[in-house]
């Protein structure tokens, strides 16, 4: 059997598993929020959390206890930073902007990148790293 | 794409296989990315595969004799063929001792337990008894053992177990402690109308002559190297009934860690015959028979492997030389090699005769009360017409004389790349290689074993001996044969065997061993591949003068040196051993017959060298060849040194 691709775009699963409210199917992610879910499921990934691959993910979570200034803030960056380009191969002119939020123990991190090989613009979405425990 | 590759035990090849499959599939194309949330679903499911397809590797392999690695398998495989892996044994020493008394009892009775305290490299172990003795008393003294009956007490602590039986189905009546010499294990059984302990049972090891009354249990090994105790269901054995009490005593021990205990100090209890303890009325001194010995570990899985089919196939008969190897281990634990020679096979033959050689794991020789016993149990399972004759070990010794190059400017210091090389050798000495019976001696294997002890090492030229030791007969006139088992070399000149220094009563000097081999008229060697040994004495200038022309001799071809009558006084090197050398045809040595080869690094020669030209001092050569160049061959000398 000949191997047909249907489309170039990317595809992925949700892992809500909420169904779709009419057609009852799983719901997917399509392009940038494919991208956009796995750029976040690599910054929250700890090394070692996989099986038989130690080195995905980033070592965020060990810097949130750490003062939050921007020493700390420059360190999550470059974390940040590594992971993607050695583990998100569809993106490239990634910046990583983290604010520090002393006051509430917080960092706001704002991701902007391009997706290779795709007419999409500038793709931009932030989220908040806070230490939790 | 067929999805049929099962048996894969490679995470990375099942996480390929899932996305091939995908690929081909499936709507969704992010699984090869490794942020994607699919390939969180993909490592999961191959996760999943991996752990189900080790767990199916792990449970095949471990359902078969061969292959299964769990000491509990192992043993319950064994079981299957009838086969009880040796438990760990105590080391036993042979005492004998005198206690004063004032008591007015015939008798004494010296308790099972503890009885004594041994000590051995400065370190105290407890010897004990398991089962009661009893002596009389007379003149005011009770002797327990003599030199010629001695006691034998057992290294280790005496403990003991009791069950009540409660009628149900799954009562299992296992002994809670590892390390026990299930050789001591004794158990009695108490009815409802039985006193004291009650009746004796007897272990046996198979259900043979075995019917609905007989008081016997068999013992298995359980997990973590426990013994259960099963006894009879009332076709096989005497079946126990409710309220049944079972008193199980037994030892448990150090195994050959107390091999060599011996100072014993006494440290029992008596009772008198109306069982009142008995306080001896002065200090017992304790007199060592002899010392602890053939104490041995627990029976390795290794060995349960190789041996359990074996003594299947042996079926408690010992017809074949192999089967003997397998009923001689049961027999006599303290084995470490046996070989099995069939008279027809002796030249001459001697028909009807089976020559044992046994190497005990820890000495040269099997006493002369192990050989008796050995023999005394082998007739339980050999052959009628057959006589089975236990020989001393013969040892053929490989030494090696090896000259190592090193490059200086890779290493610090010398001494300690010769002594890790020492080390090395000595592993591969205690090798399995070697060490057995018909083992062999690997000349290719050393090589390397020298070579790859560090990188500073860039060769090594190392010459190999092979070596008896004759133990001489002083002051008697006697003959001598040695067999080497393996081809000597010939060098036309002579000086092929060199010997060690030795004295005749004719003679004030020291004199060797030296051969001649026999040449045609024409002064070639005749090809007969023999020679004539001849003694010589060094004389002060330091040439040789020949003292008897014929004393033997030597069948290259065989490698059997045979001395005639002399009459030999003492020897240079003690023990009255004198050392016969010779040089192998083939420098990987083969132990023949009852020949145990023996790697002998103590008497082995280890030159270091430094090579001038790896280190970048001589480029040329020239200083190499002159300073130090190393000669492949032997040395010309008379002597063995």
């Amino acid at each position: 059997m000949s191997i047909t691709r249907i489309s170039r775009s990317f595809k992925d699963i949700s892992l809500s598993f909420d169904p779709h409210p009419v057609t009852k199917d799983l719901p997917i992610l399509k392009n940038e929020s494919a991208i956009r879910r796995s750029v976040r499921n690599l910054v929250e990934t700890i090394p070692t959390e996989r099986f038989f691959n130690s080195l995905l993910g980033s070592d965020v979570r060990s810097s949130l206890f750490e003062f939050v200034d921007y020493g700390t803030a420059s360190v999550i960056e470059d974390q940040i930073l590594s992971t993607l380009s050695n583990f998100e191969p569809r993106i490239n002119n990634v910046r990583v902007e983290v604010d520090p939020q002393p006051d509430i123990n917080t960092f706001n991190v704002n991701i902007i990148f391009d997706i290779v090989g795709q007419e999409f613009p500038t793709q931009e979405f932030s989220f908040i790293l806070e230490a939790t425990r | 794409m067929p999805f049929t590759k099962f048996t894969n035990l490679d995470f990375d090849q099942i996480k390929t296989s899932i996305k091939d499959y995908l690929r081909a599939n499936s709507n969704f194309t992010d699984f090869d990315f490794e942020g994607s949330n699919f390939s969180v679903l993909i490592d999961t499911l191959a996760y999943n595969t991996y752990i189900t397809a080790f767990n199916s590797n792990m449970i095949v392999n471990e359902s078969f004799l061969d292959s299964a690695t769990l000491r509990e398998n192992v043993v319950s495989l064994a079981r299957n063929i009838g086969y009880v892996p040796r438990s760990r044994t105590a080391a036993r020493a042979s005492i004998s001792f005198q206690v004063p008394t004032t008591t007015t009892s015939q008798t004494l009775t010296l308790q099972a337990g503890l009885v004594c305290v041994g000590a051995s490299d400065n370190t105290s172990y407890t010897f004990s008894i398991p089962e009661n003795v009893t002596t009389t008393v007379s003149g005011g003294f009770a002797t327990f053992g003599s030199t010629e009956f001695p006691i034998e007490v057992y290294q280790g602590t005496f403990l003991t177990k009791q069950f009540v039986v409660d009628g149900s189905l799954d009562q299992r009546f296992i002994l809670e402690n590892s390390f026990i010499d299930s050789s001591t294990i004794v158990s009695y059984v108490k009815g409802i109308n039985d006193s004291g302990l009650g009746r004796q049972y007897e272990q046996i090891d198979n259900i043979l002559n075995v019917n609905s009354t007989s008081e016997t249990y068999l013992i298995q090994e359980v997990q973590d190297e426990k013994y259960e105790l099963l006894f009879g269901d009332g076709i096989f054995g005497r079946k126990l009934e409710n309220g049944t009490i079972i008193t199980v005593t037994y030892i448990i021990t150090d195994g050959k860690e107390g091999n060599g205990a011996s100072r014993f100090s006494f440290q029992g209890t008596f009772k008198d015959s109306n069982n009142n303890i008995s306080i001896p009325s002065g200090s017992i001194t304790v007199n060592t028979v002899s010392s602890a010995n053939n104490g041995g570990e627990i029976e390795s899985i290794s060995s349960v492997k190789y041996f359990a089919p074996r003594l299947y196939s042996a079926q408690y008969r010992a017809v074949t030389s192999r089967d003997y190897e397998a009923i001689i281990q049961q027999i006599y634990p303290n084995t470490e090699s046996v070989s099995v020679v069939g008279g027809e096979e002796l030249d001459p033959p001697q028909f009807g005769k089976v020559l044992v050689s046994i190497k005990p794991k820890n000495g040269d020789f099997v006493s002369d009360f192990d050989k008796q016993n050995i023999l005394l149990k082998l007739k339980n399972y050999s052959l009628s017409g057959i006589k089975q004759e236990i020989i001393d070990l013969k040892v053929l010794y490989v030494e090696i004389d090896s000259s190592i190059y090193y490059n200086s400017a890779q290493i610090t210091n010398v001494d300690n790349l010769k002594t890790t090389i020492t080390t090395s050798l000595s592993d591969y000495a205690s090798s399995v290689d070697l060490n057995k019976f018909g083992g062999r001696f690997k000349y290719s294997k050393i090589l390397q074993v020298i070579d790859k002890v560090d990188t500073a090492i860039t060769s090594n030229i190392t010459k190999i001996k092979i070596r008896r030791n004759l133990k001489a007969l002083l002051n008697q006139f006697a003959q001598y044969e040695l067999c080497f088992g393996n081809k000597f070399h010939i060098n036309s000149n002579g000086y092929n065997i060199k010997s060690s220094g030795f004295f005749l009563s004719s003679t004030t000097d020291p004199v060797y061993l030296t051969d001649v081999p026999n040449k045609d008229l024409n002064g070639n060697l005749d090809g007969s591949g023999k020679g004539v040994v001849s003694i010589v004495k060094k004389q002060a200038d330091g040439s040789y003068r020949v003292i008897v022309k014929s004393a033997g001799t030597v069948d290259y071809t065989k490698g059997e040196i045979i001395l005639t009558t002399i009459n030999i006084t003492s020897t240079i090197k003690s023990d009255n051993i004198i050392e016969i050398q010779a040089f192998p045809e083939s420098n990987d040595v083969v132990g023949l017959k009852d020949l145990y080869l023996n790697f002998d690094l103590s008497n082995s020669k280890i030159n270091m060298l430094r090579d001038v030209i790896a280190s970048g001092e001589d480029i040329s050569g020239v200083t190499f060849a002159r300073d130090y160049y190393t000669s492949s061959y032997s040395n010309g000398d008379l002597e063995r040194k």
